[in-house]
């Protein structure tokens, strides 16, 4: 089956600056994917690739098995996108752009329009200049289901949603998962898409450094633990768990790093008296850090193909 | 609402700076026409030309005989607040025609939608044309009307003629702002350029009449073709009407070559 999106060695430099080097990339049909990175990692610059919007210094890429310079229309009338920075025509009512747009792709059914505006509850009598950014965010999401593409590409698609909104805007995700279509969201918190992702991709000083299920992700997920003690507890005892690093106990408080599983932690801390287990779900960036070094950037791309990084 | 396509929108963008526009230029050749016969009575026009010598040329005044509407017209408007205000406009408008949608930041959304990146500028460039004309038969009615009101002789072919002329002025500059800021992306720099670009050649032409060695540089100003021939007085040249638009359709080519080659501003 054709890939939704598929790039080869893509290569952006803006003069002397990176935008993204050499990046493989491959999304398959059907798919709720995640393209994550901190901010200024290269995640836009590849999404404006992919919409024709810069022109890559080398390198290629296809969207729906189309290039994405010579069949830039046929790509247009099959994909939709919602970019970072979503910028509206202020004079216009949310309904005048969003049939504006229609008008320009020529095949959206108002009914499917109308629902949209509906289940993300926007007002679409009045003037854009006049909207929040979750509400002008609503009218971008509108417009990019509207068209009821093979694929969505998003950038940042949830920034100033409410978090209601944010679950609508979930199930039309995995409704269009469902129906086959493919969803590419970019985002630099992975909390905000774990649990909505099939796969992810981790791209940081423009290079691609691993594509991975989310699952795997989890299983390797970093949380920092802090727990309490009725009395002081052996470091010993916790010294050599598996997955357990950075382990400090002081007195009656111990606080570590956990990878992957907290099972025998947990199990080993449950002997004691625990009075209190406060745990912190670690950024994205400090997974970047732990599980890719703190390194220029440069090799990291092969990271995906080291040991212990099995894709599932 | 006039949202079906790029070319219907920009019409409606465009549609009450227009207005303004239109009803300035027409209402001000409009009331000169009116109060020609008054005020020619009361002044004597070519006497204050005659007096004022070479520098008269500077007013465009250099062709002109002011004790007719026709030359009255000629000098007080066609020669040179009529072509700014129109260059103006169009540059204006043609500057945002790319550059707007770029640093407005809405050129990502409207160009996944599929248009193409020449198409938009030919469609925005077909709004601006359809726009000029307008203003320019908005200006000849109210001259006509004024004329007539007044009873001055004013033939109504060679205003036409001369309102073609005007409006491929019009456009020559408006094809320029529209290159550079296809190019760039600057809007600003666009507009000053061909501002400047308009300002110079004005003198040039003008001033060649008085000033000897500028002759050799007539011919690069567009001025030189859009009033060599005194289209108010003679009708239209086509020569030089082709030079003027051959320009346009040049910097117009130059214009969707550059943006379609180009990274465009996020």
């Amino acid at each position: 089956m054709t890939a939704a999106i598929e790039t080869h060695k893509l290569t952006k430099w803006y003069g002397r600056s990176r935008g993204v080097v050499d990046v493989d990339l491959v999304v398959e049909t059907g798919q709720i994917f995640g393209f994550l990175g901190p901010n200024g990692a290269g995640k836009s610059t590849t999404v404006r690739l992919l919409l024709d919007l810069l022109r890559p210094t080398s390198g290629s890429a296809r969207v729906l098995g189309l290039d994405i310079h010579a069949d830039r229309l046929a790509i247009d009338r099959r994909v939709s996108y919602v970019p970072g920075e979503l910028s509206l025509y202020d004079d216009l009512t949310g309904l005048q752009l969003l049939t504006y747009l229609g008008n320009l792709h020529g095949a959206v059914d108002s009914t499917c329009r109308d629902a949209l505006i509906q289940r993300l509850e926007l007002d679409p009598t009045k003037r854009i200049k006049s909207l929040s950014r979750g509400n002008k965010q609503k009218v971008g999401l509108v417009a990019a289901f509207m068209i009821r593409p093979e694929l969505l590409i998003l950038d940042e698609p949830t920034a100033g949603l409410d978090p209601f909104i944010q679950l609508e805007f979930e199930r039309l995700c995995e409704e269009a998962r469902g129906d086959g279509r493919t969803v590419f969201i970019s985002s630099h918190q992975l909390p905000e898409v774990e649990h909505l992702c099939d796969r992810v991709g981790i791209i940081r000083e423009g290079r691609l450094l691993a594509v991975e299920s989310i699952a795997s992700l989890k299983d390797r997920a970093l949380r920092r633990l802090e727990i309490d003690f009725g009395s002081p507890v052996p470091t010993e005892a916790f010294a050599n768990l598996p997955g357990v690093r950075d382990l400090t106990v002081e007195n009656a408080i111990l606080r570590c790093t956990v990878m992957g599983s907290l099972d025998a932690l947990v199990k080993t801390a449950a002997r004691y008296e625990v009075r209190n287990l406060r745990t912190i779900e670690t950024s994205l960036e400090e997974i970047f850090l732990a599980y890719y070094g703190a390194g220029d950037g440069t090799g990291a791309g092969t990271a995906g193909g080291e040991p212990g990084h099995a894709a599932a | 609402m006039l949202l079906h396509n790029v070319f219907t929108k920009t019409i409606r963008d465009l549609r009450w700076p227009t207005f303004w526009v239109a009803l300035g230029m027409g209402s001000m050749t409009g009331y000169f026409a009116l109060l020609f016969p008054t005020y020619s009575r009361l002044v004597d026009l070519n006497a204050i030309l005659a007096k004022m010598g070479p520098a008269a040329a500077l007013l465009g005044a250099s062709l002109g005989d002011a004790s007719t509407l026709v030359g009255f017209l000629h000098i007080e408007l066609f020669s040179m607040i009529l072509p700014a205000v129109m260059a103006g406009f169009a540059a204006a408008a043609a500057s945002g025609f790319t550059a707007g949608e770029e640093s407005r930041g809405t050129i990502d959304l409207l160009l996944s939608f599929p248009i193409s990146r020449r198409r938009l500028i030919l469609e925005k460039s077909l709004a601006v044309l359809i726009w000029c004309v307008v203003t320019a038969v908005v200006v000849l009615v109210f001259a006509l009307a004024g004329a007539t009101l007044s009873a001055s002789p004013l033939p109504a072919d060679r205003l036409a003629s001369s309102l073609v002329m005007l409006v491929l002025l019009g456009l020559d500059f408006g094809a320029v702002a529209l290159a550079i800021s296809a190019a760039t992306g600057n809007r600003a720099a666009a507009i000053g350029v061909a501002v400047a670009l308009m300002v110079a050649m004005y003198l040039v032409n003008t001033l060649a009449a008085v000033v000897d060695g500028l002759g050799m540089l007539q011919p690069l100003s567009l001025f030189h073709y859009y009033m060599g021939n005194d289209p108010l007085r003679n009708g239209i040249s086509l020569p030089d009407a082709g030079a003027l638009g051959a320009v346009a359709l040049v910097f117009l080519a130059v214009s969707l070559i550059a943006f379609d080659r180009r990274d465009l501003a996020a």
